[in-house]
């Protein structure tokens, strides 16, 4: 296990907000930061994805580890990722029914794209395990599963020449926003919510700015230096959101989606937005942590095992709206749902690792799946 | 958007002989001949002509078909639509955006957006519906209104038809955040000159007496009426619906109401499309930009067949 880091704690942190804004209405909705600019958690989580892929495929002395193991290493990440999103899948189904049930409301049924499957079960099961079929609130692991398999080619692109890799990866992004690619939803109308033809680029961002910072100490110094501009977009995205000044999506010039400010594409302004506010926070955790340590550690906790804590808060956040949906809002309720989350998520991050640590001799051979 | 199936399987064109429609056939301007040929082919109990023009406000609504019949007070509110007549009047196609929060894309043949374009097309002869169908997830007053901005960019439709609020009456959403952006959503799809039909959230017995759920019911009522579009009182359609259908034998292993897919989406279409035509003839007030000053339509209620 490793100590609380950075990434671990900005990760923990794009946990929280993700569950907090996955609960749609409560009262905390609106102090979370996606709130006050243009990007939001969904840009971090990815970014520090590929952050990680950086790490993970490096030794500790940043040389890069076998070609065939790296492959290996992200292929058995993407299986592991896969799986969650059945399963999650599967269980929210199994939530959304039960709940129907119990409280003799079909109505619950026809929550966020679920009335499909219980409409139409034949097909929507093979697009559920095909990923084509996705609740609300449920895909951003697909994405992640489509990134994280593609990743080996990047990654080995990137050993010859990474301003190269991240050029093509700009270029694919480009011609998304400009031809409109997408991946489609099936069955259904419509196309992925998050376009991983688009937010490829901000994995390849993470994966290639986690190699330049660490190999290039000029990078770094002037990454610092650059810290005003990213605090005055970070500023132009607290006003933009608070007097909600957006382009009209009608009146932009062709092609529309690079002016305005879509998440599915991740349109540019969202791009710039995130570059900004990575400029402005890359030295707060270093300045914080003093200040608040059980709270750095609890994130980090979180952020070490994403996986785990990303699929328990996707459930018990859809769990936080049907108790919300029974019980009303206000503030006892979300006080009561919010405050379990939390408890939850770091237990599960807590379980998850003395699981690990627990069966010594069964971890010598990790399962086959 | 999207792969080029996709593309294909969200737009479909169909044409449907307007004569071999059912009793539904209600004329927009010169298509009285077709009309009539309807109204002699029609289908279950439809009584004379006479009968069903003068049934929109009073009564149940005779021009729908058995199983979905409504009073027309219960079933919508009506306004103008600028846009489609002018399309109409252009004679091109009218490019219809469904959009919508529940099963609404889903069993291919016999789904919802089919179901409105064939049920459009037949009672308006001789037009061209071409139906885009988009899922919306999310709620209004989180943001999604932002995505249906752009949506309606891709798409640049005449007409928006919005399943709007049940994301919103489940989340329990405060009802006046919803009501705001549900407001600045419709204001700003109008002033594009594109019209808007608005569909009030879904109906089952365990939200009768829900007070919020009903709250967000009225708000969206209030929005249609203070902006000028169209509604179509869903809520109130699937509560009279299942009231009278209690009357009947029909069960189901999870209790009558657990139909509630099947129950919306077969009615949904026919009425979406009554309130759609209903509202092409109100009178024009040449209020809108887009429009040019009508040669006067005869009596917009006139019935069909006469």
């Amino acid at each position: 296990m490793r100590g609380p880091n950075a990434i671990d704690f900005w990760r923990g942190f794009a946990l929280i907000t993700i569950f907090v804004n996955h609960i749609p209405g409560n009262t905390f909705e609106r102090w979370t930061y996606s709130q006050y600019g243009i990007s939001d958690a969904a840009e971090l989580f990815v970014f520090l994805a590929g952050w990680s892929i950086g790490i993970a495929t490096t030794d500790r002395e940043g040389r890069p580890e076998s070609a065939l193991t790296s492959i290996l290493r992200l292929m058995s990440r993407t299986v592991e990722v896969y799986r969650a999103q059945v399963i999650i899948m599967v269980l929210a189904l199994a939530m959304i029914a039960g709940t129907a049930l119990l409280l003799d409301n079909p109505l619950i049924l026809e929550w966020h794209n679920a009335g499909g499957f219980f409409a139409d079960p034949i097909q929507s099961m093979v697009g559920l395990v095909l990923l084509t079929y996705q609740l609300g609130y449920f895909n951003i692991l697909p994405l992640y599963v489509v990134l994280i398999a593609v990743a080996p080619v990047f990654v080995l692109m990137s050993r010859v020449s990474r301003a190269g890799a991240l050029f093509l990866s700009f270029c694919l992004y480009a011609a998304s926003l400009i031809f409109e690619w997408n991946f489609p939803s099936w069955p259904g109308d419509g196309d992925w919510f998050f376009n991983p033809f688009c937010w490829q680029l901000l994995l390849m961002l993470g994966y290639c700015l986690q190699g330049w910072s660490r190999e290039r100490p000029r990078f770094r110094v002037w990454c610092f230096r650059a810290m005003p501009l990213g605090i005055v977009i970070v500023v132009v995205g607290i006003v933009l959101s608070v007097y909600e000044i957006r382009p009209d999506p009608l009146m932009v010039p062709e092609p529309r989606l690079i002016f305005t400010f879509d998440k599915t594409y991740l349109s540019p302004a969202r791009l710039i937005h995130f570059c900004g506010v990575l400029l402005a926070f890359q030295a707060v955790y270093r300045w914080v942590t003093p200040w608040i340590g059980p709270i750095a550690r609890f994130l980090a906790g979180l952020g070490r095992n994403s996986l785990a804590v990303f699929s328990m808060g996707s459930l018990i956040s859809l769990g936080a709206q049907f108790v919300r949906f029974q019980y009303g809002g206000g503030i006892f309720v979300d006080v009561s749902v919010v405050g379990f989350g939390l408890f939850a998520l770091g237990f599960t991050a807590w379980f998850v690792e003395w699981r690990s640590r627990k069966p010594k001799k069964a971890a010598v051979a990790p399962a086959v799946s | 958007m999207a792969f080029p199936q996709a593309k294909e399987g969200g737009r479909r064109t169909c044409r449907v002989v307007g004569a071999a429609a059912l009793g539904l056939c209600l004329t927009v301007s010169a298509a009285s001949a077709l009309a009539e040929g309807a109204a002699t082919v029609v289908s279950p109990p439809h009584p004379p002509a006479s009968a069903t023009g003068a049934a929109p406000l009073e009564g149940v609504d005779l021009s729908l078909s058995p199983e979905c019949r409504v009073p027309g007070s219960k079933l919508y509110t009506l306004a103008r639509l600028a846009a489609v007549k002018h399309a109409l009047k252009e004679k091109r196609p009218v490019r219809v955006l469904s959009v919508g929060s529940s099963s609404s894309g889903l069993g291919a043949s016999a789904s919802y957006p089919v179901r409105l374009e064939n049920a459009l097309e037949r009672s308006l002869p001789n037009v061209d519906v071409q139906i885009d169908s988009r899922g919306l997830s999310g709620e209004v007053a989180s943001g999604a209104g932002d995505r249906l901005r752009t949506i309606v960019a891709d798409v640049e439709p005449d007409l928006v038809v919005w399943q709007v609020g049940t994301n919103d009456a489940l989340a329990r959403v405060d009802a006046d955040a919803f009501a705001d952006a549900l407001k600045d959503t419709v204001e700003w799809i109008k002033s594009h000159h594109i019209d808007v039909v608005l569909i009030d959230p879904l109906f089952t017995q365990s939200v009768a007496d829900d007070e919020s759920y009903n709250g967000l019911v009225h708000k969206v009522q209030d929005v249609a009426v203070a902006q000028g579009v169209p509604l179509v009182r869903r809520y109130e359609a699937m509560r009279f619906l299942s009231a009278s259908a209690d009357k009947g034998t029909e069960t189901h292993m999870l209790g009558r109401h657990f139909r509630l897919n099947d129950l919306g989406l077969r009615c949904m279409a026919e009425h979406v499309t009554r309130a759609i035509t209903l509202s092409l003839l109100q009178p024009d007030l040449a209020a809108a930009p887009t429009t040019e000053p009508q040669p006067k339509k005869a009596e917009p209620e006139k019935p069909a067949g006469q």
